[in-house]
């Protein structure tokens, strides 16, 4: 994909749910390099197997064949503490339905991660990074929905992670709302260089990529670098 | 067969598959509330049976009267007597016996049998051997319980010290009576079948060794069913008052009669004041459950509701799941119950001598456990689905808002900025549900309290065996007379083997009657500066007789309905009949018995003699004890002798025994309670956060992290619940011991701190399994799931 060296290096994944006549292979030997600081949309219909791909680069789920490289990292090597020490110094999550704790404030949530991180930002400094310097003390029940992922967004950049992974961030948001979510999202990828991994159905938003990855059965069905990208506030959907 | 079941009742087996280790939560404590309530009834209601068909069966006295020779004749006076449906004469005498093999002298009551066969009131069942032969006046029956306490074989033989003579009795054959079921010798409190026994022989060899021929000493009167036994006694007191009639008495004042039916009127006041409790938390326990569990389907019922389920449809499906819920326990609840109250009751042949127990298990005792907690749990199912329903289909559907955490306390917690998040999330989550956390604190509460109460059961039984005999009764033997001596017996007494104290003993019969009614009780006096039997009340506090006046005990005041200050009229029943008043000069809560004490001297004057005693209490060297009994069993003056030891092991052997294993099987239930409800609280907050921590497991928080959030909140509930519950066990068990008080006995309160602190570690033990077993579902949380889902 890239000629630098990359973050990940992915060779033969493949993910099979199940045994015998029952199984269904979700994922059929994906090679995939993905550079740091890259900017990366995964598209493909439901079932394609990208968020499979996702859990497993997220160090949420285990590949039955294959090898995820992470830098220096094997993750498909790695017990379940393995996985949470690198999901926890390396890796920011941001949840399609926000998964914001209601009985912390902004900037609580946003501590909630820093207090566990090792070079972490300030949250009030991560909360004006996504734009929210003015609700850093407000509940998520007092949050639009798109406040609150931004807060999702400062809450998962606030430990300054290598890599973030957004599954449909803005699913659940009208598209003005989405706009600003992504706004956020290419602000920190420009700004900290954090390679993102942001799976949508919405094919307008691979615009603002630097490559998309298309899924389709399984299999990486195409992988094009995007030399146009554009930025979130010029797309309309 | 599961294909003919909807898919709402197919739902119900699987949500109660889902559910199967929290079911088992619930039923354990179900069947703690349910299996207390059976136990109980059953045991209480099979000993009440039990009693009520042995009297009846064996034709037990509604009233007796003694007195000192009464011509054989008089009988037919007697069976004429209005109201008297029935009336035997006897013989009954008290003697000492020398068992072989048994050092100590044995205290007997001695009975005769009518020579024309069975005594056909107060009649045996003649429990192994035969009857006497008519010709054979060397033989005799002994109460079952007695041989087998003293080891007594049939054939055996028994020297026995009869009115001063010597006898050489053969025993033929064992039986029991309903006048002792619960067979108390002279001065003894609690059954000592080894040196207490009762004898019955032919009549004929009974008179004249006593001095009695062609007369009674003692009437047994049956009555009329309608017939009032105060008349009855009024004229069988007139009637045989010049033949020495010492005052006749009812039923109710029969020694035996008096501590089986006091021990059966406490164990039907604590059924009704324990098991209702313990059935009463179990309920509200469940209640709670389900409450929360229902909460937490909110989506599907108004999935239901969107698909046109009626509301009694989601109703009725609920329904069925909680009633599911509940039938095991309810099941294992009888089932246990039933067997313990069995158990337990035929226990009570320790303590209570029936020749037969009457099993009872009514099933209005079944019926009032099942429908209490079938009641509750469906109460509990339909406050939650009409909350539910309150709702459009829309809005259950919708995730709930994220709740508002922006309240008052919240913003306080804000302020503490030394917090981490996680205790953050942890207070705030106490917080904003104020009303439940304290629930589920008051849960662990009820569930401590029950066991504190229970377990200290033991702690006040504990305190009563201290009272009694470590600062109450110290006598290490205590002798009685056949008659009452002048003091100069003491002095006799000093000089036996052994003997390092003497302190004398004086009973006087006497009936005392006050403004409601009278008793005869008699008066025992006392002497200031008494070492060896000292006045003790029930909170341990020694008691100094007063100079004049009498002090009465609490049962006593209750039952004449005396207070300090009153006047009580004291008719002397036994001597020279006198007649006379004393001021009331205090009340004393005494752990044993309804007694009435007057200073020695008080008495003796107000009797115009010269002081006497009934008997002594000795101190006696323990490595003597032997040689003092050798001497007291050649004393022909000394009626009954009653040992400290033995008095111990009695209580030991019997009360305390029987209250030993009530008391685990009711902390075994409150203990299931305790881990029921901490269990369920933390499968529910588990159920309630497994998103949040799912959310955080995936932004890397370790899984010891996660769980000090889970853990943290179930610790901090059952922590506040601690006070509550030493507080609410510390009233529940001082409430029962106080209102558990008979006329015989008053439970005192001895709550224990070891208890306390035991009940606290058994509870923090629950909480600290429940939170492994949690903690090995928190391994297991869905990460993936979070990601795409909503609430």
């Amino acid at each position: 994909m890239a000629s630098a060296p990359p973050l990940y290096r992915i060779e033969g994944l493949t993910k099979v749910y199940g045994e015998g006549d029952t199984a269904i292979a979700a994922l059929r030997g994906v090679d995939l390099d993905v550079p740091a600081s890259a900017m990366v949309v995964l598209l493909g219909p439901s079932g394609s197997g990208k968020s499979t791909f996702l859990n497993i680069v997220g160090g949420l789920d285990r590949a039955t064949e294959g090898h995820v490289h992470f830098e220096e990292l094997q993750l498909t090597e790695l017990d379940d503490d393995g996985l949470t020490e690198y999901r926890r110094q390396h890796v920011g999550f941001v949840f399609q339905f926000y998964n914001l704790v209601a009985s912390l404030t902004a900037r609580e949530n946003v501590a909630l991660i820093t207090e566990i991180a090792e070079n972490p930002m300030d949250p009030a400094e991560a909360l004006a990074l996504v734009g929210l310097e003015a609700r850093i003390d407000h509940f998520p029940t007092q949050l639009s929905g798109g406040e609150q992922q931004r807060v999702a967004i400062a809450r998962a950049i606030a430990k300054r992670p290598k890599v973030l992974l957004c599954d449909e961030p803005t699913g659940a948001l009208d598209s003005q709302t989405g706009v600003r979510v992504l706004e956020a999202l290419d602000q920190v990828n420009r700004e900290l260089g954090t390679t993102t991994l942001l799976i949508t159905h919405n094919v307008v938003i691979a615009e603002m990529a630097d490559h998309v990855l298309r899924f389709a059965d399984g299999r990486l069905a195409d992988s094009r670098p995007n030399p146009k990208r554009r930025k979130p506030g010029d797309m309309q959907w | 067969m599961v294909a003919a079941l909807s898919p709402l009742d197919r739902k119900v087996l699987r949500d109660l598959w889902r559910m199967r280790s929290q079911a088992f939560a619930i039923a354990l404590v179900i069947a703690a509330g349910v299996g207390m309530v059976v136990m109980s009834l059953g045991m209480m209601r099979s000993l009440e049976a039990t009693r009520d068909a042995y009297y009846d069966r064996y034709r037990f006295a509604d009233v007796f009267a003694p007195a000192k020779r009464v011509p054989q004749s008089m009988l037919a006076q007697i069976r004429h007597l209005p109201g008297v449906a029935l009336a035997e004469g006897r013989i009954s005498s008290g003697a000492t016996l020398d068992v072989p093999g048994i050092a100590e002298p044995i205290t007997a009551r001695v009975h005769s049998l009518p020579p024309h066969g069975e005594p056909r009131l107060n009649a045996l069942a003649l429990r192994s051997g035969r009857w006497p032969e008519p010709g054979r006046p060397d033989e005799v029956l002994v109460s079952e319980q007695f041989a087998k306490g003293a080891k007594i074989e049939l054939g055996d033989g028994i020297d026995a010290l009869l009115y001063g003579k010597r006898q050489h009795l053969r025993v033929v054959g064992t039986a029991l009576s309903p006048e002792y079921v619960y067979a108390l010798g002279a001065g003894q409190i609690f059954p000592d079948n080894r040196r207490f026994g009762v004898l019955w022989m032919g009549e004929e060899h009974l008179a004249a060794a006593l001095d009695l021929t062609d007369s009674y000493n003692e009437f047994l009167v049956r009555l009329q069913g309608n017939a009032s036994s105060d008349e009855v006694i009024r004229r069988l007191d007139t009637l045989l008052a010049r033949y020495g009639g010492i005052s006749a008495y009812p039923r109710s004042e029969q020694i035996s009669d008096r501590f089986v039916s006091n021990e059966l009127r406490q164990l039907r006041e604590m059924t009704g004041i324990l098991p209702p409790i313990f059935l009463g938390v179990a309920a509200f326990l469940i209640n709670m459950v389900l409450s929360r569990l229902i909460d937490a389907e909110h989506d599907v019922i108004g999935l239901l509701m969107a698909f046109g389920y009626r509301g009694n449809a989601i109703m009725l499906h609920y329904a069925k799941i909680a009633v599911a819920l509940s039938i095991p326990g309810l099941l294992l609840g009888i089932a246990l119950g039933t067997w313990l109250g069995r158990g337990i009751a035929s226990l009570y042949q320790d303590f209570f001598v029936f020749p037969f127990l009457t099993y009872r298990a009514d099933l209005d005792v079944y019926a009032i456990a099942s429908l209490v907690t079938l009641a509750v749990v469906l109460l509990g199912v339909f406050q939650s689905v009409r909350r539910v329903r309150r709702m459009t289909p829309v809005d259950a559907m919708r995730p709930p808002l994220p709740p508002d955490y922006s309240g008052g306390i919240a913003r306080l917690i804000r302020r503490l900025r030394w917090l981490d998040e996680p205790t953050r999330i942890i207070l705030r989550g106490i917080v904003r549900r104020p009303f439940r956390s304290l629930l589920g604190s008051m849960g662990v509460a009820a569930a401590l309290g029950l066991y504190i109460t229970s377990a200290g059961s033991t702690d006040n039984v504990a305190l009563m065996i201290n009272i009694l005999f470590d600062q109450s009764n110290r006598a290490d033997v205590m002798v009685t007379f056949a008659e009452p001596r002048d003091e100069r017996a003491l002095f006799e007494l000093a000089r036996a083997p052994g003997v390092w104290r003497v302190e004398p003993l004086r009973f006087v019969g006497a009936k005392l009657t006050g403004g409601r009614s009278s008793k005869s009780e008699g008066l025992t006096a006392a002497s200031p500066g008494s070492d060896l039997n000292r006045l003790v009340d029930i909170m341990g506090a020694v008691v100094e007789p007063p100079p004049r006046g009498v002090l009465i005990s609490y049962g006593l005041s209750n039952q004449l309905g005396l207070v300090a200050g009153d006047r009580i009229d004291v008719q002397i029943t036994q001597g020279r009949r006198q007649r006379f008043e004393l001021p009331v000069a205090g009340v004393i809560k005494s752990a044993v018995g309804s007694p009435a004490y007057i200073d020695s001297g008080d008495i003796a004057r107000k009797l115009g003699e010269s002081p006497l005693v009934s008997g002594a209490y000795l101190g006696v060297d323990p490595a003597r004890t032997d040689e003092l009994y050798r001497y007291l069993k050649k004393t022909p003056v000394i009626a009954g002798v009653t040992l400290r030891s033995a008095a111990i092991r009695g209580f030991d052997e019997t009360l305390a025994e029987t209250m030993g294993i009530i008391t685990l099987f009711n902390t075994g239930f409150s203990a299931l309670i305790v881990f029921g409800v901490i269990y369920n609280n933390a499968r529910i907050s588990l159920a309630e956060r497994a998103r949040d921590l799912a959310s955080l497991r995936v932004l890397g928080y370790r899984r010891s992290e996660v769980s000090y959030i889970l853990l943290g909140e179930l610790a901090l509930i059952v922590i506040a619940g601690l006070p509550l519950g030493i507080a609410f066990g510390f009233w529940l068990s001082h409430w029962l011991s106080s209102s558990m008080g008979g006329d015989l006995f008053i439970i005192p309160f001895g709550l224990a701190a070891s208890t306390i602190a035991k009940a606290v570690l058994i509870v923090l033990f629950a909480a600290l399994v429940s939170a492994l077993f949690v903690r090995r579902r928190l391994d297991r949380l869905d990460l993936v799931g979070v990601l795409k889902t909503r609430e």
